[in-house]
């Protein structure tokens, strides 16, 4: 086992790092509040990034890590994370023009429960960016793949904690013609690195907070020293890089894992998920914390993160979801999940 | 040791009863979980309702008539905190003024001020307490606000952070620096400024949840008359441990019933969304509703030391921990709608968005009013000796 980047792997992240911090200023991130066509311009330079929608994981969870970090709204995450890895599942020719950067997309797979499991559920749930894409992926019972126009469709915005991130209800196609069946384990390997995606940018967001409070703590001082000299606070950001840590591990365990179609890769997605939602939270929380009167303010970028981390957590499973499957995994392994 | 009250006291709250059901207009009745407007306005009924309470004399009924109250007795006065918290009702929407300048000025203040008492406490005049600058938090001594006394005046320079209303307030009760050349916590006063003197700016700050309940106030060159000096020169620090001090033994019941409160609720929602059957959720539930009830027994305890006279170190675990507990009680809110928890939509979400809304406010909690931190050095060095580092 080898974490080392190649050093491939380390310019992706350098320019992914370099991109978002010119491209995906605070500022944008609040325009997109009242104005999602504020995130446009931010959208003009990832498309010539969408050719990770098909390459390995390990590279997606690592731009996506600083999409995470930046609170990147628009498009990018539901195009490359979510649509074009099941049009991949699905043998869908539109893969090409995702990759060119030409077209976007989202999924609608979540049914009335919330969860990203087939269902043959009517409305379907929590589909990232519906209104400002090309085209939408509807996962069905089977396992099938409908991939539709977004125009036209009947949809409903939903609103979250998370502005950066736009939600939606929307009704099945009229038009069922256009289902076509999906291999389950391919599917079931989508979700997983849409979920382990998804992990990637908790853990960029996670990192925002960590680095943040690191640095706030060694800054402020009350009491004619760092805060960051008490021991209280010393132990918390420890515990919370702690979390952090142990959470970036595990995403890169999982996105290796689903690159190299290891057989524990179900369960390593398991836990990617539940400890990147479980570190974001915290690494919130304690940040909060740590940033007193000054973090509670509006005006702080602080509870960008926070909101991020806590929406990030319910998306594609929350921690608790995501732990009962592990369960399953540990007491019933005669069972599918 | 007793489990009930007596007759006389079970006959006072059956008359708090009969007022609040005649009463109470229904705004103050819609459960809140927290004290606060979301605008930071302050609405009409709130000042109207803080006014009937006090002409009616249950604003503060440990105080006499004309200062709202009834001369109640310590234990009346925990039976009227008590039922108010049970019902869910709150007295004001911003306790600056009848809890911390009111009572500050009646204890402090010059006769004229102490004139202005029954104003602060009736809510007539809305006051806000200037003590945070963006220098001084948790260490409020080393604030710097500068108040130089020129004639018969102070000129104020300086600015104040987080302070709460101050957009709407008529008058700061602020924390100032009138010598710098003595050690810090024997060079600070405290000054009454009308905040619509020349040379005052409020600029609001929102919250987290986008409310603009607190702001930022910079003073330039404010002229402040020396009469509106409370207190003597430089001993403002005492003033600071000045409150409520008739009603310290039963604060803590507002932080214990709205822990209360929301384990019934998150007992409501369980239920809702079908996890009443899951071991998990019960057991988390049932261990929340064993830490409010053993917090609420702890405030019943320190307040028997309370009535008689003593002071109550069981008190200064009850705001560290009731606001980490209702902190901890609203996440689990969140995580018992699994993806659902983070809605927000009033038309899609539980209870029109209350948990995440309510989640977001409970962060203050355990910064605002002295942070959790300081809440356990506090315990640690005063309640248990241990040695400070
Ligand atoms: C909603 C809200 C309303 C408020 N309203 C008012 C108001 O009306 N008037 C007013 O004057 N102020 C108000 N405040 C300000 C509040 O009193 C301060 O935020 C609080 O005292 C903490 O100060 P700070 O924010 O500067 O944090 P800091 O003091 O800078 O603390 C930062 C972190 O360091 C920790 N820390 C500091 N010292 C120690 C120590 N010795 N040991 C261990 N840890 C330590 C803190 O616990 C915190 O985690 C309000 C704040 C909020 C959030």
């Amino acid at each position: 086992m080898d974490f080392t980047l190649t050093e491939e792997q380390e310019m992706l992240r350098q320019a992914a790092r370099s991109l978002f911090t010119r491209e995906c200023p605070s500022s944008l991130v609040r325009a997109h509040m009242d104005d999602p066509a504020a995130a446009d311009p931010l959208w003009k330079h990832l498309r010539e990034w969408t050719a990770l929608a098909a390459g390995d994981t390990v590279d997606l969870c690592l731009f996506l890590e600083e999409a995470g970090a930046a609170v990147a709204p628009g498009p990018f995450f539901a195009t490359t994370a979510l649509f074009g890895p099941v049009l991949a599942a699905a043998g869908h020719t539109a893969l090409e023009s995702v990759q060119a950067g030409e077209l976007t997309g989202t999924v609608a797979m979540a049914g009335a429960d919330g969860a990203w499991t087939a269902n043959g559920d009517p409305v379907k749930t929590f589909v990232p960016e519906l209104d400002r894409v090309d085209q939408v992926a509807f996962v069905g019972e089977g396992p099938t793949v409908a991939v539709v126009p977004a125009q036209g469709l009947a949809w409903r915005p939903v609103a979250t904690l998370d502005s950066t991130r736009r939600l939606f209800e929307v009704e099945g196609p009229a038009d069922r013609s256009a289902a076509v069946p999906v291999a389950a384990q391919a599917l079931a390997d989508a979700v997983g690195r849409a979920t382990v995606a998804v992990a990637a940018e908790l853990v960029g967001a996670g990192r925002w907070l960590l680095d943040a409070t690191v640095a706030y703590a060694k800054e402020r001082t009350q009491f004619g020293r760092p805060i960051g000299s008490f021991q209280g606070l010393q132990f918390e950001i420890t515990d919370m890089a702690l979390a952090w840590e142990r959470a970036a591990a595990a995403v890169a365990y999982a996105a290796m894992a689903l690159d190299a179609a290891d057989p524990d890769r179900r369960t390593a997605v398991h836990v990617a998920k539940a400890q990147a939602g479980e570190a974001a939270r915290r690494c919130a929380r304690v940040g909060m914390q740590v940033h007193g009167g000054i973090g509670y303010t509006w005006e702080h970028d602080l509870h960008l993160r926070l909101r991020r981390a806590y929406a990030g957590d319910g998306l594609l499973g929350p921690v608790t979801w995501h732990l009962d499957r592990l369960a399953e995994l540990l007491f019933d392994s005669d069972r599918e999940t | 040791m007793r489990l009930e009250w007596g007759a006389e006291e079970e006959a006072f709250r059956a008359e708090l009863i009969e007022f609040l059901a005649a009463h109470a207009p229904p705004e103050a009745r819609r459960r809140r979980d927290f004290i606060g407007s979301d605008d930071g306005s302050l609405p009409g009924w709130a000042r109207a309702w803080q006014a009937t309470l006090f002409d009616h004399g249950w604003m503060v009924p440990g105080y006499p008539p004309e200062l709202g109250g009834r001369n109640a007795t310590p234990v009346q006065t925990l039976v009227y905190l008590e039922e108010l918290a049970r019902q869910g009702i709150p007295r004001s929407l911003h306790f600056g003024g009848y809890a911390i300048v009111g009572p500050s000025l009646l204890e402090f203040g010059s006769e004229a001020q102490r004139a202005m008492a029954p104003a602060a406490i009736r809510g007539d005049t809305v006051w806000c307490v200037g003590m945070s600058e963006p220098d001084a938090g948790s260490d409020l001594a080393s604030l710097s606000t500068r108040a130089e006394l020129d004639g018969d005046s102070f000129v104020v320079n300086g600015q104040k952070v987080w302070t709460s209303y101050a957009m709407v307030a008529e008058k700061c009760f602020c924390y100032v620096r009138t010598n710098p050349d003595v050690p810090k916590h024997k060079g600070i006063s405290v000054v009454i400024i009308d905040l619509d003197s020349p040379g005052v700016e409020v600029r609001p700050l929102r919250h987290v949840t986008g409310a603009a309940e607190f702001a930022e106030v910079f003073f330039t060159d404010v002229v402040v008359p020396r009469g509106n000096l409370v207190g003597q020169l430089d001993d403002g620090w005492r003033i600071t441990m000045g409150s409520l001090a008739h009603e310290r033994g039963g604060i803590w019941l507002e932080g214990v019933s709205g822990c209360q409160r929301t384990v019934d609720d998150l007992v409501a929602l369980a239920h809702r969304r079908r996890l009443d059957r899951d071991l998990a959720v019960r057991r988390r539930l049932a261990a929340a509703y064993a830490e409010a009830q053993g917090l609420r027994a702890l405030g019943y305890k320190g307040f028997a030391g309370f009535a008689q006279g003593s002071s109550a170190p069981e008190h200064s675990y009850m705001k560290l921990a009731t606001s980490e507990l209702r902190q901890d009680l609203y996440e689990l809110g969140l995580d018992l709608q699994g993806p659902f928890g983070v809605v927000t939509d009033p038309e899609r979400a539980e209870e029109g968005g209350r948990w995440p809304h309510a989640f977001l406010v409970s962060l203050a909690a355990t910064i605002g009013g002295g942070t959790s931190e300081i809440q356990r050095n506090v315990i640690a060095t005063r309640v248990l000796g241990l040695p400070r580092g």
